[in-house]
């Protein structure tokens, strides 16, 4: 099928007008609201920056009698270790961005927009700038746009470095000037969000995909994929695949297609071993397990695992798994905000443990301690960043705890590169 | 140091203000603006913004040193960050990180005397699919092996690469 | 009105009331290191999760609300291990120096783990974090990063009490630590009270420390004198010896305390703490003192003025009422304090800096006498010989008495306090040592209760007036200070 979200040469603002672009958004505008928030309920859309929470169900809950301001917030604060998509999107589509906020801030009465993109993003913040500055010549931003009366004023806001922010609530903290450490909920961002007021803020990849649904309607949108996983995905392949990089295909895909059809396999000499399929806080599948799987929300919730931000992290058997998760486990001990007690303390003392395994110091006993130390974290803080920490530790010594034990007592990695 | 901010760097301060509804929702990206100037952000900078934010002088320092892009002492002209997160490690980033130890004679953190490369290893920098991957002060450099960093290093030593 | 349940038990709670503070409506306790009623709930030690019915996950019990139909487990197994795993985690990169920390015995890391977990650790000493150690920030308080568990309260307490936002958390994960800026002294009147917040031995209080271990301290109830908000508070002390004072959380006026009050217990035991009383410059014992003070007085006589002090008890104050009218028998006497009472700073220090303005009010009200203004016209004309006052009422006439020179009787219970030129010094007992009432800027009675007992030979003002009475005129037969409150009416 056509690609959805991921065109070639639609940048400039020409091309992508050439080929249809803020029709959709003109579109929205002669509609009310809550008919543009039906048309997106209707196309099951689903967030797809990790969580997967129904989209229009989301825009639905900013309170119509609100007072005072509203804000839609674009999260392009891509950090989670394997996904790679939005910055590619934002470098191929960025336009479809900009109407897609446009159209879904009029949906929610937002006169304000940022898009937090990571600061590491520098060249792509840039680029979007440049794509608003467009926008706005147009008339597609800005003061009464297309001469509905809408006014929607976007800005670009870069990250400085900080995982944590991709975490929407993070995102709002670091977006006021602040330290990013996630708020307690409730008050959800749709009652109390940025500045105060009622915020809706959504992945790149969501929103990138809200001018197709309003041209061709939710249930065109609906109609592709698989049942309640609907539509096209960005999965980002990175590992020991022949061709690396983003694929968008529709959601129910099988990850054996995604692996042969678009990757072109495995790379030369190497083996399936082990699969993350969502990015590095999703649970590992083994090789049988991915090349049976589809790639879903629900396949993958099925299979213990999630579809997260379809970062599709592939591991060969030269690969040692107590050694990826070492290198994990010091990502997320970087990068929790030190807020919260398991996983201020947690991460870091996973970190220490698999630094013992790695350097030959641990003993057996150390195996059942990870896992509980992992467990004692699950769903016992703000954020979900030390479930993410949690899960791929409780996978990996669940499904590959013989290469644990291999480091065990003494021993160290055969594998090491 | 007595550090001051400019009257061009106040007008300039007030444009991106202007984007907030709270004029301290620009202390990060302020502090960006004097990083791109000075190379990182001293102390004297930090009481500069608070007063010119009107913010306590410990929430910026709180935010300088919770956020990793935030220099806290000057770098080298190019900041080598090599990223070694599961992607980039799987396609070789531990090596590229031993052979910029090797060949600048530095360990992670550590600025050259010549002042030329300072050496960070950093964590994912979201381009997982061109892995290994490095960060050259702003810019990136992706799919890398031995040959091209070495190659890249010299165009740096010889002030060829745009920096 | 939403009613819950809670461990079984039925509770029926105002909108918005949190699980924690509806569990304590029932008497269940559920710990807490970053929760404090008067500041911000931050909800991140984890410490008090517990179970809601149906929810997916444990809940803090200190940010959740009550809901219509709740059912709360507070002693599940799952929040019995949420509890156990939480201390784990904060212990791991503890130095576990209770025997040289300073909170042991007060301290919410001790009595938790004995409480709630009591379980072996399995980190590995040699991979500990360590933190900066002891370090003075600030003229009260000592700071050690290690032994913090990051909980925040001083933190919020200083962004939103003080509002002077001196502190924050520097980094973050576990290399995370209190901190403020370099050379900067955390003195912003309220500091000690950070000492109080803080649950471990992080922030301890530069005064106290290591002397005393808190197990020995008694604790008494009494009212601080440091102004005319009269903060309730409690001193804790050990064989006649004061050690600290800590505040006592009342709705009507105070959750904290100021430094300065909190430090006013030094006085009892200064180096200047007067036991005899002075004549001219030289110490001698009371009776002698109050022979020749009581000889002045007697000769001068209707020349004589009493001076009242909004730092002396209603009791005391009624006293020396008594003494003019009954005793000495002058007109020449002044109850009259004006001021302008109400909180200078929007946290607990007034404008008043005398505790018992009000309560001279109700001894004017009773006794009459002249106004402040007349007295010191008085003074200055010549009308007055000797002058009976407290020594920091005295103060309040400084200029006057320093101009016009009558002969000063003094009642002061350290040296500092006597003004130049003083006469006779007469020793008292502070109200460290004896009860007094005190009526604060509100218009609150409140009695203070003594922890310890005065100086040998040092009375109570009351009855060295008493005493005075029979040397300067008509004996007052005071048995108690409640005999002297005769025609005091409160209101």
């Amino acid at each position: 099928m056509e690609n959805i979200l991921f065109k070639d040469n639609v940048a400039e603002i020409e091309a992508y007008f050439a080929g249809g672009g803020y029709k959709p958004l003109k579109k929205a505008l002669g509609l009310k609201p809550a008919d543009v928030i039906d048309e997106v309920k209707r196309s099951n859309l689903r967030g797809r920056g990790g969580a997967g929470f129904p989209a229009g169900l989301k825009w639905s809950f900013i309170s119509k009698d609100a007072e005072g301001p509203r804000y839609l917030v674009c999260n392009a604060d891509e950090g989670e270790p394997g996904t790679f998509k939005d910055r590619e999107l934002i470098r191929k589509n960025p336009h479809a961005l900009i109407e897609g906020m446009a159209i879904a801030a009029y949906a929610i009465g937002a006169g304000h927009g940022y898009i937090y993109i990571r600061g590491e993003f520098a060249a792509e913040a840039e680029l979007l700038e440049k794509a608003i500055a467009a926008a706005r010549a147009k008339g597609f931003i800005g003061k009464n746009i297309l001469g509905s009366g809408f006014n929607f004023e976007l800005f670009t806001h870069r990250g400085a470095g900080a995982y944590i922010c991709g975490e929407e609530t993070a995102l709002l903290e670091s977006l006021e000037g602040f330290k990013g450490q996630p708020r307690l909920k409730p008050p959800f961002p749709a009652i109390k969000g940025l500045f105060g007021c009622p915020t809706v803020i959504n992945n790149v990849e969501t929103l990138a995909a809200v001018p197709a649904i309003i041209e061709k309607g939710g249930d065109w949108y609906a109609a592709i994929g698989n049942g309640k996983s609907a539509g096209t995905k960005l999965f980002c392949v990175s590992g020991a695949v022949s061709k690396p990089g983003v694929y968008e295909l529709p959601l129910g895909v099988t990850f054996r297609e995604l692996l042969e059809k678009s990757c072109g396999g495995m790379k030369a000499g190497k083996r399936l071993k082990a699969v993350l399929p969502g990015g590095s806080s999703t649970p590992a599948l083994t090789a049988e397990e991915a090349l049976a799987v589809k790639l879903d929300y629900e396949s993958l919730a099925a299979a213990g695992s999630m579809l997260g931000s379809g970062a599709v992290i592939v591991i060969d058997d030269s690969q040692c798994m107590v050694k990826l998760l070492q290198v994990l486990s010091r990502f997320y001990h970087h990068e929790s905000c030190g807020q919260c007690t398991p996983c201020r303390e947690g991460c870091g003392w996973i970190e220490k443990i698999l630094n013992r395994f790695e350097e030959g110091r641990a003993g057996r006993n150390d195996i059942d301690t990870l896992y509980s130390v992992a467990e004692g974290m699950m769903g016992r803080t703000i954020c979900p960043l030390a479930d993410a920490m949690a899960m791929p530790v409780m996978s990996f010594v669940k499904k590959f705890r013989a290469e644990f034990e291999a480091h065990a007592d003494g021993k160290t990695c055969a594998k090491a590169p | 140091m007595a550090f001051k901010l400019t009257e061009e760097f106040k007008t300039r301060a007030e444009k991106i203000c202007a984007k907030y509804p709270r004029r301290d929702a620009a202390l990060i990206p302020l502090l960006q603006e004097i990083q791109k100037e000075t190379g990182y952000v001293a102390e004297e900078a930090m009481d500069a913004l608070a007063l010119l934010l009107e913010l306590p002088y410990s929430r910026v320092k709180a935010v300088v040193t919770f956020y990793t892009m935030f220099n806290r002492e000057p770098t080298g002209k190019y900041h080598l960050q090599v990223c070694r997160n599961i992607s980039c490690h799987m396609a070789g980033a531990e090596g590229l990180l031993a052979l910029l130890r090797a060949k600048l004679g530095l360990a992670e953190g550590g600025t050259t005397k010549d002042g030329l490369f300072t050496l960070s290893s950093v964590e994912c920098l979201g381009a997982c699919g061109s892995a290994p991957v490095m960060q050259v002060n702003d810019k990136y450099f992706e799919k890398l092996d031995e040959a091209k960093l070495s190659a890249l290093l010299e165009d740096m030593r010889h002030g060829r690469l745009q920096h | 009105m939403p009613t819950i349940t809670i461990d079984g038990k039925s509770v029926e709670v105002e909108k918005g009331t949190t699980l924690l503070a509806a569990a304590q409506k029932l008497g269940v306790y559920i710990p807490r290191y970053c929760y404090h009623p008067k500041l911000s709930v931050s909800g991140n030690c984890r410490m008090c999760l517990v179970e809601v019915e149906k929810a997916p996950k444990l809940v803090t019990a200190c940010s959740t609300e009550a809901a219509e139909g709740m059912i709360v487990r507070t002693a599940s197994d799952k929040v019995k291990a949420a509890r156990r795993d939480v201390l784990e985690y904060l212990l791991i990169n503890h130095p576990l120096d209770c025997p040289i920390c300073d909170q042991a015995g007060e301290c919410g890391l001790q009595d938790y783990y004995m409480e709630y977990s009591l379980a072996r650790s399995r980190f590995k000493m040699a991979d500990k974090a360590r933190r900066q150690k002891r370090r003075a920030v600030g003229p009260h308080l000592v700071l050690d990063n290690e032994r913090c568990i990051l909980c925040t309260r001083c933190v919020r307490f200083c962004s939103e009490v003080t509002r002077t936002s001196e502190l924050e958390v520097m980094e973050r994960a576990d290399h995370s630590y209190i901190d403020l800026k370099e050379g900067k002294a955390l003195d912003n009147g309220y500091s000690l009270n950070i000492a109080d917040n803080c649950p471990v031995g992080a922030f301890t209080s530069r005064d106290f420390r290591f002397k005393q271990r808190v197990w020995f301290l008694k604790k008494t109830p009494t009212v601080c004198l440091g102004c005319a908000t009269g903060c309730l508070m409690e001193a804790h002390h050990n064989e006649n010896t004061i050690y600290r004072l800590m505040p006592s959380p009342n709705a009507e006026t105070n959750t904290w305390l100021c430094d300065h009050g909190r430090l006013t217990y030094k006085a009892v035991r200064a180096g200047d703490r007067l036991t005899k009383g002075v004549i001219k410059n030289g110490l001698i014992d009371l009776e002698p003192a109050l022979r020749e003070a009581g000889a002045r007085i007697d000769e001068a006589r209707g020349a004589v003025a009493v001076l009242g002090s909004p730092w002396l008890s209603v009791e005391d104050n009624a006293a020396l009422a008594r003494l003019a009218k009954d005793s000495v028998k002058t007109e020449n006497y002044c109850f009259d304090f004006a001021s302008e009472p109400g909180i200078k700073d929007g946290i607990l220090i007034n404008k008043d800096p005398a505790p018992n303005t009000s309560g001279t009010g109700l001894v004017k009200t009773a006794h009459g006498g002249l106004s402040l203004e007349e007295l010191s016209r008085r003074i200055a004309a010549g009308q007055i010989k000797v002058v009976l006052a407290e020594a920091r009422a005295a103060g309040l006439l400084k200029d006057t008495l320093k101009a016009a020179a009558p002969l000063l009787v003094i009642f002061a219970a350290n040296k500092g306090e006597i003004p130049a030129g003083t006469y006779a010094t007469l020793p008292y007992a502070s109200y460290f040592e004896t009860p007094g009432t005190f009526v604060n800027y509100q218009g609150l009675r409140r009695r203070t209760a003594p922890p310890v007992e005065a100086p040998e030979g040092v009375k109570p003002l009351w009855a060295v007036v008493n005493k005075l009475a029979a040397y300067s005129g008509a004996s007052l037969q005071l048995d108690s200070a409640e005999d002297a409150l005769k025609g005091i009416v409160f209101k």
